[in-house]
Formats: C-alpha cells, sequence, structure tokens
C-alpha cells in the first residue's frame, strides 16, 4: 500500500479494490479542492486500458488536416463524454477508456495554427505563403499540404521562419500552459486518469526514431519544463539527457515509448551505438532505462512481426501491408535487411545479441498498443475508426486516400488500422500506478479489443494453478509480464489467461512467442499454440492448428461468436527448454476473424472497397515479455 | 499572438465597424458578383441554394437528407453567411482572398476564447448541480453473486439454466453449478462502471431490474449467461458540490463555450431579416 496517508490498517484488499477515494492530507499548491487520493491495492487487480498517443489540434500536422479539437475536448472524449468532431460529427465512445496522454508533437507545436492565422501580406517566405493558402483551402488541399509540411520536416528541409526559436518557444510555452491546465481538470484519480506528455518526433532522413514522453508527475513539476524538441537532434540521447536533467531538478519521473519501429527504415533497433560503433554496455543500459516500452501497434501498422523475419509464422503479417514499403515520408524505400531493426520481435533478439556482449540488454522492452489518433478522438475500434487525420474522419472515399501523395509506392487509406490499446496492470488508476506499472513492463498491446490477458511465469507451476485465488498465488510464486524470472530447477512454466473483450469477438487461441540465443551466439524463435477453442475438433498438424473458422458477413459487416471460445487459460512448460538458455516468452492472443473498419465503411456509405483492401482480420494481444535464464 | 491582439482591439472600436463596413462589403460583393443590395441585412436563401446543400449532403451520406437535416444545413449556411458580412464589416478581409471559412472560425474563437480562466461561483455550479443532480451522482455499489453458463448452444444454456435455477430453490449449493471463467463469483460493492468494464454493459444494465434476495436469470454477458443474487445495493447517492466541483466546472466550461458562441450568434442573427424559399 504505497499512498495509503489517511488510510490506516485494517484495509484489506476488498476495500482498497473499490479504488476508494480519501481526502488528501495537504491540498496541492495550486487546486481550490482537495484532491481525492486513491489508495494502491495488493496486486494489479484489472487491466486499465488506455491511449498513450493522442493528438489534438495543437499539433502542427493534426491542425493542418483540419483538427480543431482541444485538449479539453480530446479529454472530455475519452472519458465518455460526447463531443463534435472536427467534421461537425457527434461522437461518443460507447466504452470510456480508463487514462489519456496527451501526446502532441513538441516541434513546432501551434505552427499551423499559426501560419493559418497570419496575413498572407505578412509572409515572405514564398513556401511558406503557398502553405497558408493552401491550408484555407479544401479538406483535400489541407492535407497535401500537411503531407509536404510532414515531409519537409522529416527531411530536415522546413522553412526556418516557421520555426524561429523566439517564436516557437512563446507559443510552446503558452500551449504548454493551457494545455497542462486542461489534463489537471480531467484527472480523477481512482476514476479516470490524465497524464503529462509530449511527442518527440525525431527523424532522421525520414527514417522514424519516435518517442512519446510521459510524465508521472503533477502540473507543478510538469510546468518546469517545455517539451523537447527533436528537431536538429541526431539522435535519442539528447532526449534522454533532458528526462535526466528534468528528473534532477524536479525529483519528479519520465519515460519515453518508442513507435513506429516499422517507419525507420531499420534505425530504430540498431545493432549499433550513435557513433557507429558497436552498441556499448553503457548505451544499453542507458536506453533500457529510459525507454521500458515500445508501442508496437498503432493507426501507421503493426510492429510486432514481419514474414520476412518469422517465416514459420502464419499470423505474422499484421498490419505490415504499405507500411512496410519505406520509411515514414517513403523518402526511402525498404530493403529487406532493415526489417531486423525494425519488428519487436526481432529486436528483443538483437537485445539478446547485445546482452551477450556487453552484459547489458537495451532492448528488454515491454509492449503496448495506442492509437497516434491526429483527431482529437481516441478511437482504437473497428467500428468507431474516426481517422488518423481529421480529413479521414468518417466519409466514403477515406479508404482511398493517397498517404504519401506523388509517391509511387504510396500507402493507401484502407491499409492504416483502426489503432490499438495500452492495457496496463496497474494496482490503482492514478498517475503513479500507471506509470510504475509501465516501468516494470507489466503492460501489454491490443490491436483494440479489450481482452484482459494475464501471464506469469514460475519453475514449479502446474496444471493445477488455477485454483483457489491463483492470481494471488502466481505473485507469489512467480513473475507477471515484464519481469524477469530468476534462476531456478527444472523448466520455466507460464500460467497464461486470455479473458475476451465483454463488448467483443470470441478467443480463438494463445501462443507462446520465445526467442533464444544459443552458445554459438545465434538467435532463434518459435510460436507454440498453446490452448485454443474447440480442442475436441481442432488439432495440430505439423505444427499448424485447424484454423478457427470465420462467421464474418461482409454484407452486413457483422461476425457471431457461435466460434471462439469466451476465454482460454492453461499452464505451459516449455518441452525445448535447455538448462541455462537464455530466452524471453511473450503471449499472443488471437480472436476469431472480425470485419475491418473498412468493412463497416463499405456497408454504411454503401461502397465498393478497393481491390487488395483487406475486409476482415484477426485482432489481438501482445503481452510484454518474461525473460529467463539472466546471468 | 500579435495578431490576436489586434483583431481584439479593433473590436473594442466599433467605429471601426463603420469605417471598414462600406469597403468590406463592397469587396464582398464584387467577388461573390451578388447583386444583393451590400447595405443589407437580408439573407435570401434561393431553391437552388437549398438544392445545392442538399445535393453536397447526398453526396457524402448516400441518402438524402431528411427535412430536420435540410434545416440544419441551411441554419448553418446562414451563420456562414452572417459571420462573413460581420467578419467583413470588421474589415477582416485585407490582405486576403481566401476569408469566408477563416472569418466564420475567428468569429466564433473571439467569443469563446476568455472561457479558459474564468472561474464559475459555487453558486452557478450548484444550480448545475441540483437541475441534473443524476448526471453526477456516483454509481450504484453492487454486491451479489453470479453463476455463469457457457452459452456455446444457445438453447441448451437456457434450459441448463433453468435446472439450476430449480436445483437452487430446493437448497442445492451455489458453489457447485455453472462452469469455469476468470470472472469474479461474489463482488464485493463494485460500482457500476467496473461492473460493465468486467461483464459488459447488458449485464451491468439487467443489474438494475434485478430485486434484491433470490437467484434470478439467466442474464446475458459478452461471455455468456449468469444466474444472478443480488446481496446488496447501494443506490447512487445525490452528490455534494464539494465531491464533484471539477467536474461541474469542467462541464460549466465545456457548456459555457457553446453558450456563449451561440449567444453572440443570435444577437447578431437578431439584426437579419433571413427568408427562405425552399423548393
Amino acid at each position: 500500500m504505497k499512498k495509503s496517508l489517511l488510510f490506516s490498517g485494517g484495509a484489506g484488499l476488498a476495500i482498497a479494490a473499490l479504488a476508494l477515494a480519501m481526502p488528501r492530507a495537504e491540498a496541492p499548491a495550486q487546486a481550490a479542492e482537495p484532491v481525492a487520493l486513491v489508495a494502491d491495492s495488493a496486486y494489479p487487480e484489472r487491466p486499465l486500458f488506455g491511449d498513450t498517443h493522442l493528438h489534438t489540434t495543437n499539433s502542427f500536422d493534426a491542425f493542418g488536416a483540419g483538427n480543431r479539437l482541444s485538449p479539453n475536448e480530446a479529454l472530455r472524449f475519452a472519458r465518455g463524454e460526447e463531443v463534435m468532431s472536427s467534421s461537425g460529427i457527434p461522437a461518443k465512445l460507447s466504452r470510456p477508456l480508463d487514462f489519456l496522454v496527451i501526446a502532441d508533437h513538441s516541434d513546432a507545436i501551434g505552427v499551423t495554427t499559426d501560419l493559418y492565422n497570419t496575413p498572407e501580406a505578412d509572409l515572405a517566405d514564398p513556401v511558406l505563403k503557398r502553405w497558408r493558402n493552401m491550408l484555407h483551402g479544401d479538406r483535400k488541399e489541407a492535407y497535401s499540404v500537411t503531407r509536404e509540411i510532414i515531409a519537409s520536416f522529416q527531411s530536415g528541409n522546413i522553412p526556418k521562419d516557421l520555426i524561429r526559436p523566439d517564436r516557437v518557444a512563446a507559443m510552446t510555452r503558452r500551449i504548454w500552459d493551457a494545455q497542462i491546465e486542461s489534463v489537471e481538470r480531467y484527472n480523477e484519480p481512482g476514476k479516470f486518469t490524465a497524464l503529462h506528455g509530449f511527442e518527440f518526433s525525431l527523424a532522421i532522413k525520414g527514417n522514424s526514431l519516435h518517442r512519446n514522453v510521459i510524465f508521472r508527475d503533477g502540473a507543478d513539476k510538469a510546468r518546469t519544463v517545455l517539451p523537447f524538441p527533436s528537431n536538429g537532434n541526431k539522435g535519442p540521447e539528447p532526449l534522454w539527457d533532458f528526462m535526466e536533467a528534468y528528473e534532477k531538478a524536479s525529483g519528479g519521473q519520465l519515460l519515453a515509448i518508442p513507435h513506429n519501429p516499422n517507419l525507420s527504415n531499420g534505425v530504430m533497433f540498431a545493432m549499433t551505438g550513435p557513433d557507429g560503433g558497436p552498441m556499448s554496455a553503457e548505451q544499453a543500459r542507458r536506453r533500457a532505462a529510459r525507454e521500458p516500452l515500445v508501442e508496437v501497434t498503432q493507426f501507421k501498422g503493426d510492429s510486432e512481426s514481419h514474414p520476412y523475419l518469422s517465416r514459420n509464422d502464419e499470423f505474422a503479417d499484421y498490419g505490415d501491408a504499405g507500411w512496410e514499403n519505406g520509411n515514414a515520408p517513403l523518402s526511402a524505400t525498404k530493403s529487406p535487411e532493415m526489417f531486423g531493426g525494425e519488428y519487436a520481435r526481432e529486436a528483443l533478439k538483437r537485445g539478446l545479441l547485445i546482452e551477450q556482449r556487453t552484459g547489458a540488454n537495451p532492448y528488454a522492452f515491454g509492449m503496448i498498443g495506442s492509437t497516434d489518433t491526429h483527431t482529437g478522438l481516441a478511437t482504437a475500434d473497428e467500428d468507431n475508426f474516426f481517422g488518423k487525420f481529421s480529413n479521414d474522419e468518417p466519409n466514403p472515399d477515406r479508404m482511398n486516400t493517397i498517404v504519401n501523395p506523388g509517391i509511387a509506392q504510396s500507402r493507401i487509406g484502407h491499409q492504416y488500422l483502426a489503432g490499438g490499446l495500452a492495457a496496463v496492470w496497474a494496482k490503482a488508476n492514478t498517475r503513479e500506478a500507471i506509470f510504475d506499472a509501465m516501468m516494470r513492463r507489466e503492460v501489454y498491446a491490443t490491436t483494440g479489443p479489450r481482452m484482459s490477458v494475464r501471464l506469469f511465469a514460475g519453475w514449479n507451476f502446474t496444471s493445477s494453478a488455477f485454483s483457489g485465488n491463483w492470481v494471488k498465488t502466481a505473485y507469489a510464486k512467480g513473475v507477471p509480464m515484464g519481469g524477469n524470472l530468476a534462476a531456478g530447477k527444472g523448466v520455466p512454466s507460464f500460467i497464461v489467461q486470455a479473458l475476451k473483450d465483454p463488448m467483443g469477438a470470441n478467443l480463438d487461441r494463445v501462443q507462446i512467442v520465445k526467442g533464444w540465443i544459443d552458445a554459438k551466439g545465434h538467435t532463434h524463435e518459435k510460436i507454440y499454440d498453446i490452448v485454443w477453442s474447440a480442442p475436441k475438433t481442432r488439432k495440430l498438424v505439423k505444427g499448424r492448428l485447424t484454423p478457427v473458422g470465420d462467421t464474418v458477413d461482409l454484407t452486413t459487416a457483422t461476425y457471431t461468436n457461435s466460434i471462439g471460445a469466451p476465454e482460454l487459460r492453461t499452464v505451459w512448460r516449455d518441452p525445448d527448454y535447455k538448462k541455462g538458455q537464455r530466452a524471453f516468452y511473450y503471449a499472443r492472443v488471437l480472436e476469431i476473424p472480425t470485419p475491418r473498419w473498412v468493412a463497416y465503411d463499405a456497408v454504411r456509405f454503401k461502397v465498393q472497397p478497393p481491390a487488395g483492401a483487406k475486409l476482415k482480420d484477426q485482432e489481438r494481444a501482445y503481452t510484454s515479455p518474461i525473460w529467463v535464464g539472466a546471468k | 499572438m500579435s495578431l490576436r491582439l489586434k483583431w481584439r482591439a479593433a473590436l473594442k472600436e466599433p467605429l471601426v465597424h463603420f469605417l471598414l463596413a462600406g469597403l468590406a462589403l463592397f469587396v464582398f460583393f464584387a467577388w461573390r458578383g451578388d447583386a444583393v443590395d451590400p447595405e443589407s441585412r437580408t439573407i435570401t436563401i434561393t431553391e437552388q441554394q437549398v438544392e445545392r446543400l442538399a445535393a453536397n449532403w447526398a453526396q457524402t451520406w448516400q441518402r438524402p437528407p431528411t427535412q430536420q437535416e435540410i434545416d440544419g444545413l441551411i441554419r448553418d449556411f446562414i451563420k456562414e453567411e452572417i459571420y462573413y458580412r460581420e467578419g467583413l464589416r470588421l474589415g477582416l478581409d485585407q490582405d486576403d482572398t481566401i476569408i469566408r471559412r477563416r472569418i466564420r472560425s475567428k468569429m466564433e474563437f473571439l467569443t469563446s476564447s476568455e472561457l479558459e480562466n474564468a472561474t464559475p461561483s459555487d453558486a452557478v455550479l450548484q444550480a448545475m448541480l441540483d437541475k441534473n443532480p443524476q448526471a453526477y451522482a456516483a454509481d450504484a455499489r453492487y454486491s451479489f453473486d453470479q453463476i455463469y453458463l457457457t452459452a456455446e448452444d444457445a438453447d441448451a444454456a437456457a434450459l441448463r439454466a433453468k435446472q439450476i435455477l430449480g436445483a437452487l430453490g430446493k437448497g442445492a449449493d451455489w458453489q457447485n453449478q455453472g462452469d469455469a471463467i476468470s470472472l469474479p463469483r461474489s463482488p464485493n460493492d463494485v460500482d457500476r462502471a467496473r461492473i460493465a468494464a468486467d461483464f459488459g454493459e447488458d449485464f451491468a444494465a439487467a443489474l438494475a431490474g434485478i430485486k434484491p434476495g433470490p437467484w434470478s436469470g439467466p442474464v446475458a454477458s459478452g461471455f455468456g449467461l449468469h444466474l444472478v443474487r443480488i446481496r446488496a445495493v447501494q443506490a447512487s447517492a445525490k452528490p455534494s458540490l464539494k465531491d464533484v466541483r471539477q467536474r461541474l466546472e469542467n462541464d460549466w466550461r465545456a457548456q459555457t463555450v457553446k453558450v456563449r458562441e451561440a449567444k453572440a450568434y443570435q444577437a447578431l442573427l437578431d439584426s437579419y431579416t433571413i427568408r427562405i424559399a425552399q423548393p
């Protein structure tokens, strides 16, 4: 019980579980009323679902594409209130989120708004003049210029006038202070957590090295800094310097979450350090300490696995199409040797390689999903996709949007995913508890559905593990997802439990993805189907499980839960474990096939999806790994 | 932003409206090629304009708009027209050719930009709370037992539910009934929001209709069927201002932005004569 204060002994689990609000002993400096304080439970009792990656009108590209929703409206929407979208559609989540991080681009924050508001005559630069006029144009024009601004930003050709330091500093301060104010107003410990954050959108020659930065702290500390810009930096190290300086000066805490490694052309998970030489132990330790998580699934594709890297994984291609064509603006196409530095599973293996050489693992990360929405609306379901940008809010043409105008290999609108969520096993719905769960990697990614997934590793779990208060026992005798299983006797065993989204689709199967390194320094992976629905009729044949079936009706964009299972759980022992082996294990949970957002759009707008558009898929969850065999 | 200050200063100076109005209206009508008297505060919506609004709408939504929707489109069009003209009276079109949408959003911005730092009084918030206490009430809290039944075969599950209910009526031990699932069997004093998150919205809604005491059901959830026995309910209590002040203030701010915008618009609208000819 971390934060009991007035909460005295005898308050057992049951009471803690109520997330009982207690008055705070001393009022915070800024608030007029005492803020409720929420006690931590003894162990995490339910996953909290949230979005760590939301853009409001303050992001330069979001505004450019038509977003007019402020942090206030984004927070109201995430809490379940109805808001009017930028394109004039009333929008309300059927289920509120548990938490939200507003992560506007720190670079050029507010500049498109400012450019839009500047009289034409005041602009000298012909590029800015043209951009400004296009921002005032129709939806397509404004979107196309926004892509151009992103591309110019990503390739370092942004007009200097637009990011003049004095102008940007004043604007950033004004916007950051207003955002902090909003986030404080909507943060309600125990009910809904609003976290301070920003996106550090570093790109090197178009190769995406973006990070979302999250504060554990409140307004008093967050106000002491400004969102740290990426422009002019050559790597993430200056961000880590910023984080260290902030923590030292304020006593607060920050973490950074890389996203879209799939758009980095192989540089996100490099084997090398910033100087181009082999990564050192010190560099590896620093990265792991600053970046405990990776956002592996969001609108712009899924970065868990790629078929090029995982030839024996029949489900490796989820959310890869289009995004795999090159870096973020497609200023450079992809060659196969780049994939290894881009997809999380391979990065986890690279981590073992670097660890074997240096003794430190830079890529010992947990996994979350989020949206990266630029509409201010945190929508993560297939049936409520509000589009990456406001110009792609529900309309019949958005499945055909040319994402990278003027480029032959452009991604097409239908290749956007409907977004993911971050599931966090926190001990309370508070900033502190959520942040701490992220730091210990007790989190998982979902591609939108709110399935509940538990994973524990231990040396002594048997099939009788699911009796009594098994969760409590599992915490006592093992480690949860994100943990390191200390050396022990026998075979690593895993308790895996997956409960379907109560409002969603049944489950097809649970898999364990194992990666390991052998004595010769080669890495390997293997996927085990460990529990599945209808086990009487579905069998493993030559390592392949009979498919679960498919109930999707594309004429109505519906499915039925007549196949699959509401819950899958088992205890699994690694049959191939070799004593002393260094390995990681994570669970992948697959739902039965359901319609993609494109299929919902096709029915709602009575349009024919373009050839090649994927209309259904199996949504999924990826847990953070558990590492076994640390020296 | 110096620009915003400029607009504000201009707004505070009524003379500016009149000085610029003539020139502005001239520019406006020259650009529009419209024959209406520029001094007029009359807006005439023609049949063709209504048809065009409806056609644009239908192109997006793949069905013709309802009368209500047409009225909404017309209202919006009028609003745009009025803000546009008023903006021109303020001279907002200087230096610019692409102004129409811009002027509307700027007029809207001016009416709401002062709100971020405004703080409503307790009396205002108390009145809001008294008007709609249910919206701010804490969730109802339930203590209940539930027996889960898989529902792969819906008919069989319903039959089993009936049989188990019968057995429970004859004193059978409820703990031995039903199928295994990792859902709490005896949630204790749990609020409705959490029940909805764990069992689904339909299940949470169904609890409100169940009398505490006996076993009842089956109640459907996203997982299957449940027999439910409510042990205790704590109805949602009327909240005090102190408990929900921040939420009230947030809602007040969001509503007031809309109200002020609407009032500002209404004041302008009132000075216009509107004529609409519908096809």
